[in-house]
């Protein structure tokens, strides 16, 4: 329990580093290679430099980086530019604001959550929902729903660990599923009644008075909402939620993305050998779809072998969140968890054909600086509360 | 902490849930349907070029090339490459029907496949394409054999056409593909298989593109078997005589054959069509036009229209008569006066003849006296013989489509009139009119049984070395008589506007009566008497007497066909 520093972290992100820079190798044309390396090299000092740095600092740089980020993020809205307005532009070089982002957001809510307590209330929940609805509201406005969609987990898990009961997090929230389920009389009405039950037993009456309000007024009204719009406006709803129905009627990206995992079989077609790569079947293959590159060259030997690399980084990570005392570092931990855990499975998922196409990078590997730079800042976020004396 | 502990647990256990998640789904994708997924990736990237093989020659009885092979320009497009601007533009410059041309991008599944959108493009628009071609992504020209038909309208019933394989055609058939054309009507249906080659197939790397990245040598490529070439009976320089003979008229048809071995010169009909339309593909307007014009080209009068025999058929009545043995050659009935009284109904002749033999009666084409004969045997000698001859069946022609005609018997008649069946239907039927329809072709096979000496012929288009025949019991007396009989219609009867110079002519004239207008021409002939060598069945629609119109044109074919082997015998001999 002494150790100065937290191999297991370091290990597992240099073996995703170097599996994602062989990855741009294989996807991409060598000067984005070229600039990825410059990303990483940039990366890992900016890491260093990180865990070197009292995680004390951040508490207090919190609220500069958070409003400083969104007063960036409008700026970016209402500036004339090319669409989607996701990024600056320096040259060549593209930063994402929304990446970075995450990361403030975390140590915001982290330092917001830290100060208190005692969370108890439904009412609790609401601030901190306020503080990730703004940065994720502009986001979505870019629009990057893939990116924008991320803060909420990251909310959710933050909340519970900072010490909010589950159930109290499902009843705040359950209007959503409301709303959800209202597209369908019977779902509706079946969700409604084991709802009303649920709370019954739980025997919170601000809790049963907030849930059956709520749930009942959302499912009401968003069939209303919903009924009152017109035909192509529901269309575009729909084609905004669903990007992977595309207009031919077929996941062409899926498809291609399975085809690609799935011809890969045991051992892969080989470092640089994949036909689906090379020959452009896939989509994003150097983004968004890398994943699949790797599992049609490397095979499940591949495949599985970052997934563990992944899992064992989340474990990692839990574990310094357990052990870690101070509250603050603590919360920012299973935030920085949320996020890139969150982030892998929409990936792996979306590769896979288990999840629908959302448009994220798979973190560490995917090509991106902004996104490489954010996740290596956390982890040297996580690496200066690991060998601080914030752990005991 | 105990709160800690049970988080940590909690997300802990959803971390090694979703782990688990991932990684069987990675052996389902990459073990369990790994093999399917790796075909599927090699179908994407090797795409199978097809070489199309030119269809087989069809020659006519000399040696001429009736509908053979021309290249022609193509335009393919790739669906997977091809955007809205592109199809628009490619649409305007072919001048084509965009929502045709997404109809056949639905048919062909794979979007990586070029669909060809046009055919037999002319050079004006294919320079154009060839300027834009840095513009126009996804579109690909190439060469291909395109079917040629140098005879045009004359021949287009005989060779049918080829066009575009349809959606219905390609339905369960794994021979075709969208690209690929099929025969219809005539030969090429009936000899699709033959005419048809094997393309050639070439395996070829592409990208998500479909553009070709190189070739792929794993897999072997085979070679165009080109289709077989066809034999015909056809004399296409007869046959366009035929259409200049019948030129004035609308409607028409006509089978000349040689009645010893059923080899068939001509077979035409009018109006016709030209073949050669379809093979780049027919408009929307000008399949419109050609199946609501009232005379329906695509319709091929020689096998499919049913008409009456009209007096044509008179010779089966008197065949019929003299096998039974209940007449003689010199039995006279009632004289003619040009009426009839049958009951209450007067039946008319065209003319009052007075008395005369059976001879006479089928020289000057009496029907009053064929009313007492065709009574006086009754309907079911009448029938037996009528069958033999052919009528009521089709000729097993090889062309498809063809019709069987009608030949009503006496149970069709019970089934058809009950108890209004009269001796009328008897008197209708022994002069050829009423319910009894027949095809011009069927007639002319029928009349072999005269020239053949009891023999019919089955007619065919494709050279054959066995002939087949019908041999009938039919006394072989009896069909001298009647054949005879026939030889004096054309030199001193009804028909002798049929007459050929040097030789002599065997026919019959016959007026279909037409209850929708104008009579119905026709005249069947053969010749010379003795050993005949051309047999020939004239139909005009509408244009009155057969003497007078049909029997004339059969002339000039009989004396063509007899003048020109006369020639080519001669000079063979010198």
């Amino acid at each position: 329990m002494h150790k100065r520093t937290n191999l297991g972290l370091i290990a597992s992100i240099t073996i995703l580093s170097v599996i994602g820079l062989m990855m741009i190798y294989s996807t991409a044309d060598p000067t984005i290679f070229l600039k990825q390396s410059m990303w990483l090299v940039i990366a890992v000092s900016v890491a260093f430099i990180f865990s070197k740095i009292s995680p004390r600092i951040w508490i207090t740089l919190a609220p500069f980086l958070y409003f400083g980020i969104i007063l960036l993020l409008f700026i970016l809205l209402f500036t004339d530019g090319s669409y989607p307005k996701r990024w600056f532009r320096f040259g060549t070089i593209y930063i994402q604001p929304s990446e970075f982002a995450k990361f403030a957001t975390i140590l915001f809510l982290a330092s917001f959550l830290a100060a208190r307590r005692k969370l108890k209330r439904l009412s609790d929940i609401f601030i901190p929902l306020i503080i990730v609805t703004i940065p994720a509201l502009l986001i979505f406005l870019e629009p990057d729903l893939g990116a924008a969609q991320i803060f909420f987990p990251i909310l959710i898990l933050m909340l519970y660990w900072a010490g909010l009961p589950g159930v109290k997090i499902f009843v705040f929230f359950s209007p959503i599923i409301s709303a959800a389920a209202s597209f369908s009389i019977y779902v509706w009405v079946a969700y409604f009644v084991a709802l009303t039950v649920f709370l019954y037993f739980h025997k919170q009456l601000s809790d049963f008075v907030y849930g059956i309000v709520g749930n009942f007024l959302s499912g009401l009204i968003m069939p209303l909402v919903w009924n009152s719009l017109k035909t192509y406006q529901q269309q575009r709803i729909i084609s905004f939620f669903s990007p992977w129905v595309d207009p031919r009627g077929m996941s062409w990206q899926i498809i291609q993305s399975k085809i690609a995992i799935g011809s890969g079989g045991i051992i892969g077609k080989g470092f640089l050998s994949g036909t689906q790569k090379k020959l452009e079947f896939l989509p994003e293959k150097h983004t968004d779809f890398i994943f699949s590159c790797l599992g049609e060259e490397f095979g499940l030997i591949g495949t599985t072998l970052t997934t563990i690399a992944f899992v064992y980084l989340f474990y990692r990570l839990l574990v310094l969140a357990k052990e870690t005392k101070n509250r603050f570092a603590s919360i920012c931990i299973s935030g920085i968890l949320a996020w890139i855990g969150y982030q892998t499975c929409l990936n792996i998922g979306m590769t896979m054909g288990l999840l629908p196409i959302t448009g994220v990078p798979l973190p560490f590997i995917s090509y991106g600086g902004s996104s490489l730079l954010t996740c290596f800042m956390a982890i040297g976020l996580c690496l200066a509360i690991s060998r601080s004396k914030f752990r005991y | 902490m105990d709160e800690n502990v049970k988080k940590f647990r909690i997300i802990r256990n959803v971390i090694a849930v979703v782990f688990v998640i991932i990684i069987l789904t990675s052996i389902r994708l990459q073990i369990i349907e790994g093999k399917k997924y790796y075909r599927l990736s090699e179908k994407n990237r090797i795409r199978q070029k097809y070489n199309p093989a030119p269809r087989g020659i069809v020659f006519d009885r000399n040696g001429i090339e009736i509908a053979n092979t021309r290249p022609g320009f193509y335009v393919s497009a790739i669906q997977s490459i091809i955007d809205e601007n592109t199809l628009n533009e490619i649409t305007e410059i072919l001048d084509i029907d965009e929502e045709m041309v997404r109809e056949k991008f639905r048919l062909e599944e794979n979007p990586f496949m070029p669909v060809k959108i046009a055919h037999d493009i002319p050079y004006k628009q294919l320079s154009i394409i060839e300027e834009k071609m840095d513009v126009l992504k996804g579109i690909e020209v190439g060469v291909e054999p395109l079917r040629n038909y140098p005879y045009g309208e004359v021949l287009c019933h005989v060779l049918g056409y080829v066009g575009e394989i349809t959606n219905r055609e390609l339905q369960g058939n794994i021979d075709y593909s969208i690209n690929d054309y099929i025969g219809r009507m005539g030969l090429e249906e009936s000899y699709e298989n033959h005419l048809r080659g094997v393309d050639g197939i070439e395996y070829v790397e592409i990208d998500a593109r479909g553009r070709e990245v190189g070739k792929i040598t794993e897999k072997r490529p085979t070679s165009i078997i080109n289709g077989k070439d066809i034999y015909t009976t056809i004399d296409c320089a007869l046959s366009e005589s035929v259409a200049v003979y019948l030129g004035k008229y609308r409607k028409a048809a006509c089978v000349c054959l040689d009645p010893r071995n059923g080899e068939i010169f001509v077979l035409y009909s009018k109006p016709g069509f030209d073949p050669n339309l379809f093979v780049h593909g027919l408009r929307k307007e000008e399949w419109q036009i050609l199946n609501t014009t009232p005379e329906a080209p695509m319709y091929n009068r020689a096998t499919m229209s049913c008409y009456p025999a009209g007096s044509t058929f008179k010779p089966f009545v008197a065949l019929a008569a003299l096998d039974s043995k209940m007449i003689t050659e010199e039995t006279c009935f009632a004289p003619c006066r040009g009426k009839y009284r049958l009951g209450r109904r007067i039946f008319k002749c065209w003319k009052a003849h007075g008395k005369r033999n059976l001879i006479g009666a089928i020289v000057h084409s009496c029907d009053i006296y064929f009313y007492q004969l065709g009574r006086f045997i009754g309907i079911d000698t009448m029938v037996s013989i009528a069958r033999e001859v052919g009528f009521g069946k089709k000729t097993e022609i090889d062309i498809p489509n063809e019709k069987g005609g009608l030949l009503p018997d006496r149970k069709w008649f019970e089934n058809r009139y009950g108890d209004n069946w009269t001796e009328g239907h008897v008197f209708n039927f022994s002069i050829g009119q009423g319910d009894l329809l027949v095809t011009p072709l069927q007639l002319a096979c029928a009349f072999t049984v005269f020239a053949n000496d009891g023999k019919i012929c089955v007619p065919h288009i494709v050279k054959k070395e066995k002939h087949d025949y019908h041999t009938t019991a039919i006394s072989k007396e009896a069909i001298a008589t009647v054949k005879e009989a026939l030889g004096e219609v054309v030199s001193s009867g009804t028909g002798t506007l049929a007459r050929v110079k040097d030789y002599v002519v065997c026919g019959k004239t016959g007026t279909a009566q037409n209850p929708h207008g104008e009579d119905h021409s026709l005249f069947v002939g053969f010749a010379p008497i003795d050993n005949p060598r051309v047999l020939v069945c004239v139909f005009v629609e509408n244009a009155g007497h057969g003497g007078s119109v049909a029997a004339p044109i059969a002339g000039k074919i009989l004396k063509y066909w007899l003048n020109k082997n006369y020639t080519e015998q001669h000079a063979q001999k010198n």
